[in-house]
């Protein structure tokens, strides 16, 4: 079959998910943990929509550097599922919308996820006050606009391209949209290797406004790159189930799941890295994002490493384990729900850590009740120290609004990329291995 | 087989396409190849030739546990402040406890690739019969330059069938025909 059709029992089924992450997010906005609740900065709703706004815009921006990274290399493997790629990269439209909500949020003080966004605190705060070229309202909301309206430009170019290849592809002499869209993916490469860190210190690593890390961008980037590539098997597997994509076969999935496992432990890499420079070199400062995490979140810290590192590793080990579906399938659900996972204990420690100080100034009583949130917050928080059951809705709701996206966008292509000059080298994919 | 002499009929071919296509010819009659070698690895020769897959892996992993064992054992050894050891030689780093895992996470990693890596290859080399002071004998010294060779052995074996083994030669497409004792 070379055209998908979105059935209406897919679509039911993906909407009723939806409105149960929409429920979800709702509750979880009047659900606010006791301990923090006087603050009133509903830090449990926004913090839920910036996890996930912020892991499926990024999972779409790292998909279109793929594609753009492919395109340059002369990578041909890929073509086959070339469209589902398209698709996802598409997801930067409604990525800025949410995006710029929060920025907006941010802009009018309608939400405390930043400490940085708070004038007063920033005022007698060397640090802030040194960080606040890079870390204010304005820079954030336009930034974001900016640089995700960057992204969405070229994003739509290569679909455009490589729509406009398929329909006329051939009569262009000498593969001339082909070369055409290589200059605007060689163009994208530097734009997005120096935008994309600069937007994920701007969305991810400021929510611990005090502290940074160099080694931040790699390490979030990378989680974005493996959560992406773990819902594309999972997709390409369903698509299968479903008679679409005959032609992909165990050859290529062998290697999307290469890719998962070899970036599993460069996600790793970039982890360990991080945490072990921080670690030995014990600066307060530097110290206190890993203390707080390891002592007051260690379903996150450890749960994280478990589900990222040491379940891809050893279940992917072996050959076989990525050439069966069903083995290939169940971890990339792992690692899926294990990226999103970590983007949750990136972001929740952090805005606990500002609704905590948001207390402080809060008008009755601040002081006072801001000494008891601290004492509390080392203890449990519903919907901070581990992903609630709310928090799980949410995530469910939206990973449906992205495979509504995709889907959408994938009915309204052929399935696959006929004129692509390298189609003919990705059917005869083959990796050579036993079995 | 030491001490035993072997005698090699080969054919030297001129293009993989057609040793491939001279190896499924041989396989379909039936016929025992001895080896085939070539100057450069061919993409599917493993398939056709039927070979079993290579177990070096499962060295590469078991040295790798081998490094990654003594890593840490060693470390516990020294620095102590573990369960089995009390420490050979505990040396204060900048105020961290004696047995600290984060720190010996770079030295495991490296000790695990080490082993590996030097495992593989010396138990590379003595599966290829391969190393210091060993003398293997070349069919013809082209076969490392432009030539790909299928070989069969004819110990015990009666002229009609070294007939009929030329015969196969010649009808595949071999350039060449010759037959050493090594």
């Amino acid at each position: 079959m070379k055209q998908f059709t979105f059935e209406a029992k897919q679509k039911n089924f993906l909407i009723a998910t939806m409105g149960l992450g929409l429920l979800c997010l709702v509750l979880s906005y009047f659900l606010e943990p006791e301990q923090i609740a006087a603050a009133g900065v509903h830090a449990r709703f926004w913090s839920n929509f910036l996890v996930n706004a912020v892991f499926f815009t990024g999972m779409a921006f790292m998909i279109t550097f793929v594609i753009a990274a492919f395109t340059v290399a002369y990578a041909g493997w890929y073509v086959i599922f070339k469209r589902i790629w398209e698709a996802f990269s598409l997801f930067l439209i409604p990525g800025l919308v949410m995006m710029v909500i929060i920025g907006i949020a941010v802009y009018a003080h309608l939400n405390h996820l930043y400490h940085w966004s708070d004038t007063e605190a920033v005022a007698g705060d060397r640090v802030l006050t040194g960080k606040a070229s890079f870390l204010n309202k304005n820079w954030y909301l336009f930034g974001t606009l900016i640089i995700v309206g960057a992204w969405i430009f070229f994003a739509r170019k290569f679909r455009q391209l490589s729509l406009q290849e398929d329909a006329s592809g051939k009569e262009v002499a000498n593969y001339g949209i082909h070369r055409n869209l290589r200059k605007y993916a060689a163009v994208f490469l530097p734009i997005a290797a120096f935008t994309g860190p600069a937007m994920v210190w701007q969305w991810v690593m400021s929510l611990d406004a005090h502290w940074y890390s160099t080694l931040f961008a790699w390490y979030s980037m990378t989680s974005w790159w493996l959560g992406a590539c773990a819902l594309t098997i999972m997709l390409v597997i369903y698509l299968k189930s479903k008679g679409y994509l005959e032609q992909v076969t165990k050859e290529h999935l062998h290697d999307l799941g290469k890719f998962m496992f070899a970036f599993s432990i460069f996600w790793t890499y970039c982890w360990f890295s991080q945490y072990m420079l921080i670690w030995y070199t014990n600066n307060g400062e530097e110290t206190v994002y890993f203390f707080q995490r390891k002592n007051d979140f260690p379903v996150l810290f450890f749960g994280n490493l478990v589900i990222n590192f040491v379940l891809p590793f050893l279940i992917l080990m072996r050959n076989t384990t990525k050439r069966r579906f069903g083995t290939l399938f169940f971890t990339a659900a792992l690692v899926f729900v294990g990226h999103w996972f970590d983007y949750f204990y990136m972001i929740k420690p952090g805005v606990l850590n500002t609704a905590v100080e948001a207390m402080a100034h809060g008008k009755e009583g601040g002081h006072e009740a801001a000494g008891h949130a601290v004492e509390h917050a080392s203890s449990f928080v519903a919907g901070f120290t581990i992903p609630g059951l709310l928090e799980l809705g949410i995530f469910l709701g939206f990973t449906a609004f992205f495979i509504y996206f995709v889907f959408n966008q994938l009915s309204k292509a052929p399935l696959i990329p006929q004129n692509d000059p390298y189609l003919e080298e990705s059917l005869h994919h083959e990796v050579q291995a036993y079995e | 087989m030491k001490g035993q002499h072997k005698e090699v009929l080969f054919g030297l071919y001129d293009d993989e396409v057609v040793l491939m296509n001279a190896i499924k010819k041989a396989k379909k009659q039936h016929l025992d190849i001895m080896d085939v070698y070539s100057p450069f690895p061919i993409h599917g020769l493993d398939t056709v030739l039927e070979l079993e897959e290579s177990r070096l892996h499962v060295v590469g992993f078991v040295f790798g546990m081998l490094g990654t064992l003594t890593a840490l054992i060693g470390m516990s050894w020294i620095f102590g402040g573990s369960l089995l050891f009390e420490g050979d030689w505990p040396t204060n780093f900048g105020g961290k406890p004696y047995w600290s895992l984060p720190a010996f996470v770079p030295i495991i990693f490296e000790l695990t690739v080490l082993f590996c890596a030097i495992g593989m290859t010396v138990v590379f080399y003595i599966i290829c019969g391969l190393g210091f002071g060993v003398n293997n004998p070349v069919l013809d010294d082209r076969i490392t330059d432009d030539k790909f060779c299928l070989a069969f052995q004819t110990n015990n074996m009666d002229s009609s069938s070294v007939d009929n083994l030329k015969g196969f030669f010649k009808a595949t497409g071999a350039e060449e025909v010759h037959s050493r004792t090594i």
